[in-house]
């Protein structure tokens, strides 16, 4: 009870303070650009052709009441809250009148599958290799491992995804160059296996990259943990190297691996941008780039408000897993 | 009862490397001592004049830097003899615990801070032991209680103990396995006098329940007289001195030990406590001869370039001076 008042509540509150400000700020940024989207709307649809005033004006009336910007800021900012609190985000100015729902509704099971596959893969073979390397760092497979990782490591994303597109589409044509899947959505091994196989090389990009990045985070928090007192009483005392890794070594590294985990779970809703566009893959990230290259705003912002409630959950998850991880958060 | 280790002539020494410039701090050099089975055997000096070395090597747990140069350290268990520098890593990790343990200096750090108390212990036993987690529970909760530690420290994490109370648990997690041969490495400093008192008692009783041996390092005297049945006095790396405890406390014969008895506070007298002169050598560049000379009041030539050797005083008392030697033999040395 204690524990839920004095840790729970509080951050709860602050995760609906960080989303209320969040979306205050998606809804003021697009009103402050020079940019009318109904003008411009009006102004491409009467460019070649001549339209009664009248009819402009019931348009305009139309169409500022769809995009949510007719009434003084205060109006408008209330009608938004009341359409988003409906999970109405809007239509689509490049495609109206689809509703960006449907936008992010077809890309989002992309992206959520890829990239909650590759973070979790990643993330556990990070620490678990880079923990090992930093525990034994004078064995020889050791040294080998952490040099490898470090010559992949700095290679900029595009470069490796390059790589892997040329060897493994174009040369030895295993996997397939762009799109998400094979025939028609059904629970069919056909279907699935087409997923797989689509799905792979973008997924091996990521896991290359986000691995490297966890694996000499891990390996220097490890090293820091081998010096401390009870991982050397621990060996002095010839507990099994296996227990030592795993209870003390890892355990005791687990908050900033959580941090991680959950913020970069969190910052999936932005999608994987630079993989979709790289890959032809049909996620969230892919249609952000359409959307911005596009000026299509209600997309920009639904795909926004996504993330803003990603990294928000994601940080209040890693708030609440604090305590089961760390005993000592558990006293302040 | 006979000897249960036994070191001779041994010199460890800290040799680093760095840009080309070796440096060698002689931590430990040229000791011989012999530790009898089921005593308490104290080993007291200033910071820095090696004991905490001296304890690593007689504990067999070293790494380079820190080098054995010299000398032997050989276990006399279960009537083998065991030199420690034959050991492999596997006769290490069998003696440990079982035979051999270790409370380590700075408690307050050892328990690991995301395992409750219970969980350490079941680490550290199963290491040893075939046990099953509730075996080793009811184990730690018997022995605990044997102790008189109270039994909700199982369920707590290391956080939420006293000081005292860390330092009690990792007494008792040392000495779980009911060891024979006990070390013990500043195990009462950073802790107050009422808690130190506790933990003096409860190292008494670990001790005498199995008549384990228990070598104890502290540089604070008072500890010892509680505690040591002998002491030896060690000064920059060397052995100067080694009696039982009275003796020690009240016949010292060595001027490094006579000052250091001297010094200490004394409840019927409120005069001024004297300090030793000067400050310990550094072990990188110990003096020529005995090297406490630059500091003695009874400094003779002899002391400047001649390195003292042990000899006995009588039966059971051994000190390094050439002064007390000469004393000894009635004959002027130069």
């Amino acid at each position: 009870m204690q524990l839920l008042k004095s840790y729970i509540l509080p951050r709860i509150a602050q995760w609906v303070v960080v989303i209320f400000v969040g979306v205050t700020v998606t809804f003021l940024i697009p009103r402050f650009s020079p940019i009318n989207p109904v003008d411009d709307m009006i102004g491409r649809m009467t460019a070649f052709q001549t339209i009664d005033p009248q009819a402009v004006v019931a348009m305009r009336a139309t169409m500022e009441d769809l995009y949510g910007l007719d009434g003084s800021l205060l109006e408008q900012y209330v009608a938004f809250w009341q359409r988003l609190l409906k999970g109405d985000l809007g239509p689509s100015f490049q495609n109206f009148p689809t509703p960006v729902n449907d936008f992010i509704a077809a890309g989002l099971p992309w992206t959520v599958g890829l990239l909650t596959t590759t973070t979790l893969i990643s993330w556990l073979l990070g620490i678990f290799v880079g923990s090992l390397v930093g525990y034994f760092q004078h064995r020889r497979w050791a040294q080998v491992l952490e040099r490898l990782v470090i010559v992949i490591y700095p290679m900029p994303y595009l470069i490796t995804a390059l790589i892997l597109l040329i060897v493994f589409a174009f040369y030895i044509p295993l996997f397939p160059m762009v799109g998400g899947a094979q025939g028609s959505p059904a629970l069919t091994w056909q279907y699935i296996s087409s997923i797989l196989r689509f799905g792979f090389l973008p997924a091996l990009s990521i896991v290359i990259g986000g691995f490297a990045f966890r694996f000499i985070m891990a390996k220097a928090l490890a090293t820091t943990e081998i010096a401390s007192d009870y991982v050397q009483y621990a060996e002095l005392a010839a507990v099994p190297k296996r227990r030592i890794v795993l209870s003390y070594v890892i355990r005791n590294t687990m908050l900033p691996h959580v941090n991680d985990l959950a913020l970069s779970l969190g910052a999936m809703f932005e999608g994987a941008l630079i993989v979709e566009v790289m890959f032809g893959y049909p996620g969230l990230g892919s249609k952000l780039f359409t959307a911005i290259s596009n000026a299509d705003y209600n997309i920009i912002m639904g795909i926004t408000l996504m993330s803003i409630v990603g990294i928000a959950t994601g940080s209040l998850i890693v708030d609440l897993l604090y305590p089961i991880f760390d005993p000592r958060v558990r006293l302040r | 009862m006979g000897a249960i280790i036994e070191t001779k002539n041994l010199r460890a020494y800290y040799i680093t490397k760095a840009y080309g410039v070796e440096r060698t701090v002689k931590a430990v050099d040229d000791i011989s001592l012999e530790i009898q089975e089921g005593e308490v055997y104290g080993i007291a000096g200033e910071s820095g004049c090696g004991k905490s070395t001296l304890l690593r090597i007689l504990l067999g747990a070293y790494q380079p830097p820190l080098t054995v140069v010299g000398g032997d350290v050989a276990y006399h268990l279960q009537g083998e003899t065991i030199h420690t520098a034959d050991m492999t890593e596997e006769q290490k990790h069998d003696l440990r615990w079982r035979t051999i343990s270790y409370i380590p200096q700075g408690s307050m750090h050892v328990l690991n801070p995301v395992r409750r108390i219970r969980d350490s212990f079941h680490d550290f036993i199963s290491a040893h032991r075939d046990v099953t987690k509730s075996e080793s529970f009811r184990l730690t909760a018997d022995y605990l209680r044997d102790l008189g530690l109270p039994e909700k420290v199982m369920a707590s994490y290391p956080h939420q103990l006293s000081g005292g109370m860390r330092q009690r648990v990792t007494i008792a997690l040392a000495t779980i396995l009911w060891p024979k041969l006990i070390f013990a490495d500043e195990p009462t400093t950073a802790l107050d006098v009422v808690v130190q008192r506790g933990v003096i008692q409860m190292l008494k009783d670990v001790q005498q329940k199995e008549g384990s041996t228990l070598v104890l390092i502290t540089h604070d005297i008072g500890v010892h007289a509680n505690l040591a049945h002998r002491i030896a006095i060690l000064y920059a790396g060397k052995l100067v001195e080694e009696a039982d405890t009275r003796t020690i406390l009240t016949n010292p014969r060595h001027p490094y030990t006579k000052y250091l008895i001297e010094s200490l506070p004394n409840l019927d007298s409120r005069e001024e406590r004297m300090s030793i002169p000067g400050r310990p050598p550094a072990l990188d560049r110990p003096p020529s001869g005995c090297r406490f000379h630059e500091r003695c009041p009874l400094v003779r030539d002899i002391c400047k370039t001649i390195d003292p050797q042990m000899i006995q005083v009588e039966p059971g008392h051994r000190t390094a001076c050439h002064v007390v030697e000469e004393e000894l033999s009635h004959e002027p040395v130069a």
